[in-house]
């Protein structure tokens, strides 16, 4: 009988919440088709618009020397290796941009000399576009697959596996006044007025209550629990 | 000393493999002897395990170099308390230490196992040594710290340069530690499995060792970060390196387990997704062992190889596929115990954190294996380092914070939208008028500025709670408002422990977001008494010295820095040359504000006297490195036992809040 009062109330939550799951999910998307599509590094940034012709910021440098592995390190870009053939590339990173060489030429340039494992990430197009979107394509299945469970899980709901008769006599006045408050409450709550302090207490006892993390109302019932003690 | 370590590795071998028949058989044969020895035996393995280790640090301490692996390790020169870092510097000391910590904790672990427990314990004590049996057989067989060399050299090979630095006498137990650790809730889970425990008896343990575990790789993970930015010279903490990787997965993977296992814990939920969680997170760590110890890629971290490659190789794969076919077997007893009651609730909270954790999870694995498909596929040499990390795990470490803030505020069960709504705001606010002031003050870096909004945001919630929990505690009780807020804490240590371990991951945030979008680096050459302008800084280099020192040459170079014209600091950043490893470790000078750090590095000692100098200036990094201690102390607030409490004679209100302990993560 218990239960019966609080499957409208579910019903209610989770009509509105697969347009949130949805919406997140779509938001994904684009972030993760963003990601895809900035060309440049996190950290390379954006050169300076009103620069002359052929020179160039160090930070634009910087950025192209991320891109590139040092041939002869262990995992390391040229920009973090110390070694003398990192100095020289770096350089030449240097010569080119003076030139008037653009970023693309420029690790085109490294590519033709070593081959495309001297740049440190897989180019964005191609076979290796594949790299780029299985990422994106696991976090959108993992969120169908978290909604799908979600689903599951609350349709199975209106089962009450777990409704235990109150077997404490104390608590059965308890009980009734909480759910005379939550009737009050409920009408309270479409009006969108104060969180209900008790509307967790509907559920049996089985259920550790005052578990409601915002409501101030109920952290302090429990703390008066503590020290009742 | 050989004599002696050799023989108890062995013991400890036959105690372990013991120890595995005898808890199963006992167990089967419903010999309560049997199973008693067995565990006694898992005490006896700990004990013999820590006799072997003692022989090699006497073997250490007295260079006694005919023992190969003391003399690959070690030399005269060696200072003693770097007996400490030689142990696990190669492959055959690490796999002693991480028998030992498995025997040590395993033994904690059945002996503080809870009563309830009691009916599946013998399974997950024969789970705990089978682990144990597998890594003593590999000590003891191919990779014997005890070996003899067949003549005794007058000197040893000595100590890699890299590793006698501070950071390095905890980042490497801390990390091996914490991978094997996660043996330890696996171990639970399988038991629990394996006797056909249908229910929650292996949660609690299964909590607290998941959360040892994490700590300590988050401790591991930090203290490298930090070795890395103060010895590595190049001014960043983490770039993608294959074994870090190795490693972080596994963090996220018990990342996920501590917070999901909550759910189960609290709320009889999630049960069968609990032991998926921790397989998969066991499955990682053997992976971060495997790339650890196996030295199959190349890496910084690739200080000895070895051919154990295949071997761990093997053991992961029977690590993975059995707990698996395991699970798919008792797979219909693992009902939850109570449904979902609505998606708007923590329960659906934890489970799309979950989702995010895994998912940087699979990028990360992803990048670490697709060089080699494409090699495979398309028989293109490709590389997946830093740029493609952060590109894709940028974007989702956000959302992550983000459900951070988020999480904790949604309660158990379900919640109304009204009050969620009510609950946000205020940090909602918060969050958009950073962006909004940050933006009116000329940032316009979009990740940035989403970064610090959802610091702002986590940070506001967090601290609302805290405020509302206080000032409620304060009227109800007429307590201070120091004691209303350390009851608080005190009165829900799981929840609150956890709101200080989200403070820390916020410093963290503050620390990558700075450095990723405001460090300014300028790398330069100087002679003596020239000087360079670096942002607000300018930097004048009076000179470097040459000091032969034993094994190496030390160059110090003597740096001012000034700011504004005044004189702030006069630092002395080193590069010690290593002759005989023709290696350079470089000691960054570093002057550390909760601003930004001044990072001053010599990456090169020219002949004539000038110095290549390396210069950052790095944003808010100092607040990456406070969060290590924060983290720990959230921690430890989170494992603090709870009292028992003594049933409530009174009937009363109270008596609904009593049942379970509010304990939330």
């Amino acid at each position: 009988m218990r239960r019966s009062t609080l499957i409208p109330y579910t019903h209610i939550a989770a009509r509105s919440i697969p347009r949130a799951i949805l919406l997140l999910l779509v938001v994904f998307a684009l972030f993760s088709a963003l990601t895809i599509a900035q060309n440049d590094t996190l950290h390379a940034q954006t050169p300076e618009p009103n620069l002359p012709e052929g020179s160039f910021s160090e930070s634009q440098a910087q950025g192209i020397d991320r891109m590139i592995m040092c041939p002869v390190c262990p995992a390391e870009t040229i920009d973090q290796a110390q070694v003398e053939i990192s100095f020289q590339m770096r350089q030449i990173v240097r010569d080119m941009l003076s030139k008037g060489s653009d970023r693309d030429e420029i690790l085109d340039f490294f590519v033709e000399r070593y081959g495309k494992d001297i740049l440190a990430a897989p180019p964005k197009s191609g076979a290796n576009l594949v790299a780029w979107l299985m990422p994106v394509g696991g976090v959108i299945a993992g969120l169908i697959a978290v909604y799908l469970i979600l689903r599951s899980m609350a349709r199975r709901g209106s089962a009450p596996i777990t409704a235990q008769p109150v077997t404490d006599a104390g608590l059965i006045p308890y009980l009734q006044l909480v759910d005379r408050h939550l009737d009050l409450n409920r009408n309270a709550a479409q009006l969108g007025s104060k969180s209900n302090p008790t509307s967790s207490s509907v559920y049996p006892p089985g259920d550790a209550l005052g578990d409601s993390p915002n409501t101030e109302e109920s952290k302090h019932n429990s703390e008066q629990g503590e020290q009742g003690r | 000393m050989a004599e002696l370590g050799t023989i108890s590795l062995w013991i400890a071998l036959a105690l372990a493999a013991y120890s595995t028949v005898g808890s199963v058989a006992g167990k089967l044969r419903q010999s309560p002897a049997l199973v008693e020895s067995s565990q006694s035996a898992v005490y006896a393995a700990g004990l013999v395990l820590l006799v072997a280790t003692f022989s090699l640090v006497i073997a250490f301490i007295s260079r006694d170099f005919e023992i190969a692996y003391v003399a690959a390790h070690s030399d005269l020169a060696m200072a003693n308390r770097f007996t400490w870092v030689a142990f696990y510097a190669g492959n055959e000391g690490s796999l002693l230490y991480i028998g030992t910590v498995l025997a040590i904790m395993s033994s904690i672990a059945v002996w503080r196992s809870p009563e309830k427990f009691k009916d599946a314990l013998p399974y997950t004590t024969a789970v705990l040594m089978l682990t144990l049996t597998f890594f003593l057989a590999v000590t003891a067989i191919m990779a014997n710290p005890f070996d003899k060399l067949p003549f005794v050299p007058l000197d040893g090979e000595g100590i890699n340069p890299l590793l006698t630095h501070f950071g390095m006498f905890f980042h490497p137990p801390a990390l091996m530690a914490g991978l094997i650790g996660i043996t330890i809730p696996f171990a639970f889970a399988m038991g629990s499995l394996l006797a056909g425990n249908t229910g929650d008896e292996w949660v609690d343990a299964g909590r607290v060792w998941g959360l040892i575990s994490w700590v300590l790789l988050a401790a591991g993970l930090l203290l490298g970060s930090w070795w890395a930015y103060t010895i590595l010279g190049w001014g960043g903490f983490w770039f993608w390196d294959p074994v870090e990787n190795a490693a972080f997965m596994p963090w996220l993977g018990v990342t996920a387990f501590i917070h999901s296992i909550m759910v189960q814990k609290r709320r009889g939920m999630f049960r069968m997704w609990n032991i998926v969680l921790i397989n998969v997170a066991f499955g990682l760590a053997l992976y971060g062992m495997f790339m650890n110890r196996g030295g199959s890629v190349p890496s910084v971290h690739s200080f000895g190889s070895s051919s154990l490659g295949w071997i761990f190789l093997t053991f992961m794969a029977v690590g993975v596929i059995v707990p698996f076919l395991i699970f798919i077997w008792r797979y219909p007893l693992l009902k939850s115990a109570r449904n979902l009651d609505s998606m708007l609730s923590r329960e659906a909270a934890f489970l799309v954190n979950n989702m995010l954790l895994l998912a940087i999870a699979f990028v990360t694995l992803w990048g670490t294996v697709y060089p080699l498909l494409s090699r495979l596929t398309n028989d293109e040499e490709i590389t997946v380092a830093r740029p493609f990390y952060d590109q894709v795990n940028g974007p989702l470490m956000l959302a992550l914070v983000f459900l951070m803030g988020v999480g904790p505020l949604i309660p158990w069960r379900k919640a109304g939208m009204a009050s969620v709504r009510k609950t946000l705001l205020p940090p909602i606010i918060g969050g958009l008028a950073t962006v909004g002031i940050l933006a009116a003050l000329g940032l316009h870096k979009e990740y940035a500025l989403i970064g610090f909004g959802l610091a702002t945001f986590v940070t506001t919630g967090i601290l609302l709670e805290w405020y509302r929990g206080t000032r409620s505690r304060h009227r109800s009780s007429g307590e201070n408002y120091v004691t209303a807020f350390l009851n608080l804490i005190m009165a829900n240590r799981p929840r609150y422990g956890g709101y200080i371990v989200h403070l820390s991951v916020v410093m963290v945030t503050l620390g990558i977001v700075g450095t990723s979008f405001f460090s300014t680096q300028k790398d330069i050459v100087l002679s003596p008494g020239e000087s360079v302008v670096v942002d607000n800084y300018e930097f004048v280099f009076l000179g470097s010295v040459e000091t032969p020192k034993g094994n190496r040459t030390e160059f110090t170079s003597t740096v001012q820095i000034f700011r504004d014209g005044k004189l702030l600091e006069t630092v002395r950043p080193k590069r010690d040359f290593y002759p005989s490893f023709n290696m350079a470790a470089t000691n960054a000078a570093i002057r550390s504000t909760p601003v930004e750090d001044v990072y001053i590095v010599p990456s090169e000692n020219l002949p004539d006297g000038s110095v290549g100098f390396r210069i950052l200036i790095n944003p808010l990094i100092w607040w990456m490195w406070v969060a290590g201690p924060v983290m720990l102390v959230g921690t430890v607030v989170a494992l603090w036992p709870q009292r028992v409490r003594a049933p409530d004679p009174v009937p009363s209100p109270s008596r609904f809040s009593s049942g379970t302990r509010p304990t939330v993560v």
